[in-house]
């Protein structure tokens, strides 16, 4: 068998490491590039939201590259994502590719330990277990490898640039618990800052796929740390599995703080952008928000308004980019650029 | 009390049961103004330009009570039975009232989960402190909740299935445009208000898959409608999540079942004549069609 599955920006690592943990071949879909983009859209709905056409196009790509199974999350609730995977069938079907779709049902942890994935990789369920701890370790490690990034960007851009292949590889290669609390301890000592702090710090919410894939959003942390601001943020692989598992505590830390703004869940990701937000605006002291999210994305679009709201309440300047394929980079570094120096002069105090 | 009903998305499926009840219980029913241009103009300055035109509409109908009222009753659908749920943003509309209402007015936001009798007297009691009469209320306003059932089955000289949300069909702005440019051409409406109940909760087929209450409602209405109807004509609006999706599902079973099929995709910017032309070209491309099949 050679699974796939879409692009998931620096924990595709962890899920790599768990296929391979349970005994698959990956073949992982090439970079997202503008052909996958392309390749999306021609084979999707018009008005269906972005990351839809991402990770058809992965698919399209990862088939092109000989994979036979793809891995597709699922779950129907209240936002579109977890219809994803009927559209794709049927979209795949028409190309006349050969292959088999495996919907993993999001909110239903038992049935994927104990059915779904030691029938798809013939396995026993404990071994499944011990995959998702792996996965579990892993996606902490991309978590922290992000953290260092953003911090060392901040305050030597050139420099964290330079490190980066070589930190990738490192978390790529990291495949067993003790290799990747090597890998923790290698990244801590590459990236040290020797207490240089960043000019200013700015907060990242925003819709999950967002958050994680940085080609999605045209890679707005590097934007940012560009302009010498360190990114804050909390929307992980990681903190996704805690929550589906129920044992997130920063998911109900972020429904207590949200409740101010939304008092019932509007399905999706809102309550935690929300949460989020008031907490990096409150206990974190940033200097501003940056709110991501696909274009027409309906939770999203519920928390931009309470965002909004937030901005009005606290004086924390918050910014909301919706991106589709047809944002244009020049536009979003402008608007970035406008922001960051909105920020930098109400951080200096001078309001003309 | 005066209790203000916005004119938008849940009235028009509740509207004559609510406006009983409050009547009911001796409050002063008011109803905000029909949609209009200068209405949806307020609206859209309040809400993210990305949302869907209902919602839209929804916060000028919110302002254009703001000034008026002591309360706005607006409930919040988040699921029917058999954990349907509702569409995000009509969740999420409710929060957003709270932030465009401001302080101004009272809000009474009745959470619907499941159980819809509930959280209506629970509501009643804080308009009328006497239980006795919100169960009266009550009881007499029910029957408003029972739709009529479909009384013609027969298939028509020249119908056409109109398939869309109800908020988007009954509004005044672009949705009464639609259905009096078929009936100008001859055609008789077929809506999904007319079928009965048991038809559009039906699961069969991909029906099963859908979790959202009003689209499972409109996968099914198509279904059963555009099989005894010339075509049928599908009204979304831009930026509304199930239906971009359930659409497309819809489009692929025309397509297999060649029946004609015109798809409306609505926004502030819609213009009356824009849609008309476009339904009229569909108009004379079913009536060429039945020239074609009735010389075959």
């Amino acid at each position: 068998m050679k699974a796939t599955f879409p692009r998931f920006g620096y924990d595709t690592y962890a899920l790599k490491t768990f296929v391979e943990d349970l005994g698959g071949e990956v073949i992982l879909p090439p970079p997202t590039s503008k052909r996958t983009v392309e390749l999306g859209v021609r084979y999707g709905p018009e008005l269906i939201c972005m990351p839809f056409k991402l990770t058809l196009g992965n698919f399209i790509e990862a088939l092109e590259h000989g994979a036979d199974t793809l891995f597709m999350a699922a779950g129907a609730k209240k936002c579109r994502f977890g219809y994803y995977h009927y559209l794709q069938d049927r979209a795949l079907a028409r190309l006349g590719r050969d292959y088999r779709l495996v919907p993993v049902g999001q909110y239903t942890p038992y049935s994927f330990l104990f059915r779904v994935m030691p029938a798809a990789f013939s396995v026993s369920s404990t071994r499944v277990i011990r995959g998702v701890c792996i996965m579990f370790e892993k996606s902490r490690l991309t978590q922290y490898f992000r953290t260092l990034l953003n911090q060392r960007r901040a305050v030597d851009f050139a420099g964290a640039e330079r490190l980066l292949p070589e930190a990738i590889r490192l978390v790529e290669g990291a495949k067993t618990v003790t290799q990747i609390r090597h890998a923790r301890r290698r990244l801590a000592a590459m990236f040290e800052r020797d207490g240089r702090r960043p000019g200013l710090t700015i907060g990242l919410v925003g819709e999950i796929y967002y958050m994680i894939e940085q080609y999605s959003n045209q890679e707005v942390e590097k934007e940012l740390a560009r302009l010498g601001v360190e990114v804050v943020f909390e929307r992980t692989l990681f903190h996704h599995l805690l929550h589906l598992l129920g044992v997130d505590p920063s998911y109900h830390r972020s429904r207590r703080l949200a409740r101010r703004y939304l008092r019932e869940c509007p399905g999706g990701e809102a309550i935690r952008t929300v949460g989020e937000a008031v907490h990096f605006v409150e206990n974190r002291r940033v200097d501003g928000i940056v709110h991501i999210f696909p274009f027409t994305c309906m939770p999203e679009n519920i928390a931009l308004e309470a965002l909004q709201q937030l901005s009005e309440d606290t004086g924390v300047p918050v910014l909301s980019l919706s991106f589709d394929e047809h944002t244009s980079r020049t536009g979003l570094l402008t608007r970035l650029e406008a922001f960051v120096d909105l920020v930098q002069r109400r951080r200096r105090g001078d309001d003309n | 009390m005066r209790i203000g009903l916005p004119r938008a998305l849940l009235y028009y499926r509740y509207g004559p049961f609510w406006e009983k009840f409050f009547t009911g219980l001796g409050a002063e029913v008011v109803v905000s103004r029909r949609t209009d241009k200068a209405l949806l103009q307020s609206g859209l300055a309040h809400v993210s330009s990305e949302v869907c035109l209902p919602i839209k509409i929804a916060a000028g109908h919110l302002l254009d009570l703001r000034d008026r009222v002591d309360v706005v009753f607006f409930p919040r659908m988040v699921w029917l039975e058999d954990r349907q749920y509702a569409c995000p943003k009509m969740i999420g509309i409710v929060d957003i009232a709270r932030m465009v209402l401001g302080g101004r007015v009272g809000l009474l936001t009745p959470s619907i989960k499941g159980d819809f009798a509930m959280p209506h007297l629970l509501a009643g009691l804080r308009v009328n402190a006497n239980p006795a009469a919100v169960l009266r209320a009550y009881h007499r306003a029910r029957p408003e909740l029972r739709r009529g059932g479909c009384t013609e089955t027969g298939r028509a000289d020249r119908s056409v299935a109109l398939i869309g949300h109800f908020y988007n069909l009954e509004d005044d702005y672009v949705g009464h445009t639609i259905r009096r440019t078929f009936e100008r051409s001859g055609y008789r409406v077929l809506v999904k208000e007319a079928l009965p109940e048991a038809v559009l909760r039906g699961r069969c087929g991909f029906a099963r898959a859908i979790r959202w209450v009003y689209e499972r409602e409109l996968y099914n209405a198509f279904q059963s409608l555009s099989t005894r109807s010339d075509g049928a004509c599908v009204v979304v609006s831009m930026g509304c999540g199930p239906d971009s999706l359930v659409a497309e599902f819809m489009h692929d079973d025309a397509e297999k079942r060649r029946i004609p099929y015109l798809q409306l995709v609505l926004d502030e910017h819609t213009g009356t004549a824009g849609l008309v032309t476009r339904i009229e070209a569909f108009v004379e491309m079913m009536e060429r069609r039945r020239a074609t099949t009735r010389a075959a």
